[in-house]
């Protein structure tokens, strides 16, 4: 009887493996805790191994393939339900031109462009830019075409600000900024709203970005006006693309 | 009519207006706006060559210019009457060498020529704000002011001595 009582543990050994009780209360506070202090001392230790520049900016070109991708699919659809609605007459045809003489100031606000009616281009082509619209075709010769910039004192054209779904004017001043005429006493635009050409537009390609408000006038009358600054810069334009009608 | 036009390459400079209207230099414009090479050769010219010879030849230039512009407004009256009035200036009066003078004649004849495009411009709703079109007048005239006496000497000296030359 004595021995078998002897092979018990006592009271005395179990205070005695303290540190194995010690050992595991801290690994049910990690159950517990679903590993925090695990996760946290592996993130300070593996700081310095931790995804750089290189590996961000092939997310982002990632990223920016499938955005790419998207707006491609997203405009064939826009130009499939246009073309349902018979509001497109405008082909795909987009022509790479070089910039040979440029005036953006001056008397007359023009661009010369090293390809012309030979290459299918002919006025009223839309003029694009890195940043969006910059001006129309006026006039072209079988190998170069004029172009009158939005900035031009003759220039005339009918825009969307997309925010608040409102028609306007954009009239050429033949300063860098071209005036927004709006046809609305009210028209709720405030400075920073985008500039685009008009979604249902039938003489240019409907939704180019032209700019951002600047500025606005609620004063002028009859309607308020404001002014646009052009998102795609003139001055240091060396390449266009010129939209071409369809056939 | 002087001697100078029966020189054909002297009127051959010529096709340098047009040229460089459309190089449109960058390092040769004040705000962004370019002189008027047009009266820098003009100016030169009629006061070597007479003033039939310039106003002929501000025709010609005004009609080529003319077609590198957008738009219906025109240089040509103006060249016409400035070629007139400096050959004019030329056969009359003392010949002109100093480059104040030079210069001072191309800052009103670059003066007159854009007031008159500015009153064209204007009349036909094509300048809606008349500031803008002050700003590139007073810019222009400027800059064909400062290269004046430059071009303009360089040109009179040479026509000159072919003029003496040929007569």
């Amino acid at each position: 009887m004595n021995g078998r009582f002897s092979r018990v543990p006592t009271l005395q050994k179990i205070a005695e493996a303290w540190p194995w009780w010690l050992l595991l209360l801290a690994l049910v506070g990690v159950r517990l805790s679903k590993g925090a202090f695990f996760a946290d001392g592996y993130a300070l230790l593996s700081r310095p191994f931790w995804p750089g520049s290189a590996q961000s900016e092939w997310l982002r070109s990632a990223q920016q393939v499938s955005d790419q991708s998207r707006l491609a699919d997203l405009e064939r659809d826009n130009r499939r339900l246009r073309q349902m609605l018979q509001l497109d007459r405008t082909g795909p045809g987009l022509v790479s031109a070089a910039v040979i003489s440029r005036e953006p100031s001056g008397w007359w606000q023009q661009l010369e462009l090293g390809k012309g009616r030979l290459d299918g281009l002919s006025p009223g082509d839309a003029v694009l830019a890195p940043g969006g619209l910059i001006g129309r075709v006026a006039s072209v010769t079988p190998t170069t075409a004029r172009v009158a910039l939005l900035t031009d004192g003759s220039s005339r054209l009918g825009v969307w600000v997309g925010r608040t779904q409102q028609h306007a004017l954009l009239l050429g001043l033949g300063t860098p900024r071209p005036r927004l005429q709006f046809l609305e006493k009210d028209p709720g635009v405030r400075p920073g709203d985008v500039v685009s050409t008009s979604p249902a537009s039938t003489l240019l390609p409907p939704n180019l970005t032209v700019g951002v408000v600047q500025s606005i006038n609620e004063q002028a009358v009859p309607a308020p006006d404001g002014l646009v600054q052009l998102s795609a810069p003139v001055d240091a334009v060396d390449w266009v693309q010129v939209r071409t009608k369809a056939r | 009519m002087g001697i100078l036009h029966r020189q054909r390459w002297c009127g051959a400079t010529g096709l340098l207006v047009p040229l460089f209207t459309l190089a449109s230099p960058g390092f040769l414009k004040i705000a962004g706006v370019a002189p008027s090479w047009a009266v820098l050769w003009l100016l030169p010219w009629a006061l070597v060559d007479g003033p039939a010879s310039g106003a002929v030849a501000g025709l010609a230039l005004g009609l080529v210019l003319d077609g590198l512009h957008l738009g219906q407004v025109s240089e040509a009256p103006v060249l016409v009457l400035l070629g007139w009035w400096w050959g004019r200036i030329g056969r009359r009066g003392a010949p002109i060498e100093r480059s104040f003078s030079l210069g001072l004649l191309a800052l009103m004849g670059s003066a007159l020529l854009g007031a008159s495009l500015l009153l064209q411009l204007h009349w036909q709703g094509a300048l809606p704000l008349p500031l803008a079109g002050w700003h590139t007048l007073a810019a222009q005239s400027l800059i064909t002011a400062l290269l004046a006496p430059l071009v303009c000497s360089l040109l009179l000296l040479r026509w000159r001595q072919v003029a003496s030359l040929r007569s």
